[in-house]
């Protein structure tokens, strides 16, 4: 699970284009929207793209994403329960 | 007839080839030995935070920053327009999600959305009018290389007749790799018959009524699709006469020469006959050609009437020296003998 979540940070470090933006500045527990990172919709577009891209989840409704997205935490544990690839 | 304002251009500021923001290509202009070359950009973590920053592509980072500048120059004025230009629009962003589509053989859905929100013509002056908090006029000319003129068209119309005071015109294009090897294959640049590619970020504040920061006058704009050499004729009259300006008081005539041999032969065939008696003036040795290279010259003759002199290195014939006092600049650009206009500026009180 450590390695999927450095992982994951390092992918939407990427994805997000976060200049200076470290995965070790991103805490596991730390809210993604709103507070913490500062996300906003067009990102969560961007990580559902990056959920299908990577892990083959597609979120069919965007609501779930509410949900998964809440932390880096919280979005590794639901990619290791349900990833095809 | 009704009375018709006077325009002025308040402000200017230009990301292009030459350093960025200043005009330090008219005593130190830097020169390139090779056919593609990209702008020298500032550094923009002094211009946005990294969140702020992180979804913008080059092309509106340079729009953004421009417009920034200039939007300064109306002071607690509202800002009643922004009109931009742009040939090829947000480029960069179209061909990273065309080339995942087409060589990644990625899905629709799949795609960015970043990329492709970003990759519209209009996407530049849209992020300038949120940027600068501008709920007025907002339009986009893309029509290749008359797109400056279109756009500084518009806006003079308006100035003139009183519908707006203060404007911001904009020119922006950028030379992507594969868009300049697609030019280099169909001959049109990268050989030693062209000039070089640059790239168009232009930014500029015209307004009804002068600052003290005013660099000249915008006296009249004329454009025309395939015009033979008498309606040429015609339509510099035509700006002459609107501008109660005589050919007499014209000092000097920019034009688009750029080093391409072929476009450069059709201006060799038309300027003597039409200019005769005027120095001419080049600007694309400077800034390279692009869709709105334009936008450049109208900037390049706009800083010669600020301050008062011509540098030796914007003289075709290469033997004049530095010209002091200016008056009046008019600027004819064509493209293969097709799109011709003319612009005239005259310094402030001229």
């Amino acid at each position: 699970m450590e390695e999927l979540i450095l992982q994951l940070k390092q992918e939407i470090i990427n994805v997000l284009n976060l200049e200076d933006v470290a995965p070790g500045d991103i805490a596991d527990d730390a809210p993604l929207f709103g507070e913490g990172l500062g996300l906003d919709s067009i990102d969560a577009l961007e990580l559902i793209v990056l959920m299908e891209k990577l892990y083959g989840i597609k979120l069919k409704d965007p609501a779930q994403g509410r949900e998964i997205f809440k932390s880096i935490r919280v979005m590794a544990t639901y990619i290791h329960a349900n990833r095809t690839k | 007839m009704s009375k018709v304002n006077d325009i002025y251009i308040l402000a200017a500021k230009q990301i292009s080839v030459q350093p960025p923001l200043t005009d330090e290509w008219m005593d130190a202009p830097v020169s390139y030995g090779k056919p593609y070359v990209r702008s020298i950009d500032p550094d923009y973590k002094l211009y946005f935070e990294p969140n702020a920053a992180r979804r913008l592509g080059k092309i509106l980072k340079r729009a953004l920053v421009t417009s920034r500048q200039v939007t300064a120059a109306i002071g607690d004025a509202k800002l009643d327009a922004i009109v931009t230009a742009t040939g090829l629009g947000c480029i960069e962003n179209t061909e990273l999600f065309l080339d995942t589509l087409a060589r990644k053989g990625e899905m629709e859905a799949m795609l960015k959305p970043t990329h492709f929100m970003h990759s519209t013509h209009n996407t530049i002056g849209s992020l300038i009018a949120i940027d600068v908090r501008c709920h007025g006029y907002n339009s986009t000319y893309a029509h290749k290389a008359t797109s400056f003129e279109c756009a500084l068209t518009d806006v003079f119309v308006q100035l003139e007749s009183n519908r707006i005071q203060t404007a911001l015109v904009g020119a922006h294009d950028e030379m992507t790799p594969t868009h300049f090897t697609m030019l280099k294959r169909t001959g049109y640049l990268g050989h030693a018959v062209n000039g070089f590619s640059g790239e168009v970020a232009l930014s500029m504040m015209l307004a009804t009524t002068p600052k003290e920061s005013t660099l000249c006058r915008l006296r009249g704009v004329e454009v025309e699709y395939c015009p033979n050499d008498e309606a040429l004729r015609q339509m510099l009259n035509r700006l002459l006469q609107r501008a109660q300006c005589s050919w007499e008081e014209i000092d000097n005539v920019m034009v688009g020469v750029s080093g391409q041999q072929a476009n450069d032969q059709i201006y060799a065939g038309i300027c003597p006959a039409l200019f005769p008696g005027k120095k001419l003036l080049r600007y694309k040795h400077l800034f390279g050609e692009s869709y709105t290279a334009s936008g450049l010259g109208i900037y390049a003759a706009a800083v010669c009437l600020s301050q008062q002199r011509i540098p030796a290195h914007l003289f075709v014939d290469r033997e004049s020296g530095e010209q002091r006092g200016v008056k009046h600049i008019l600027l004819y650009n064509q493209l293969e003998g097709k799109n011709h206009s003319f612009i005239l500026l005259s310094a402030c009180g001229k």
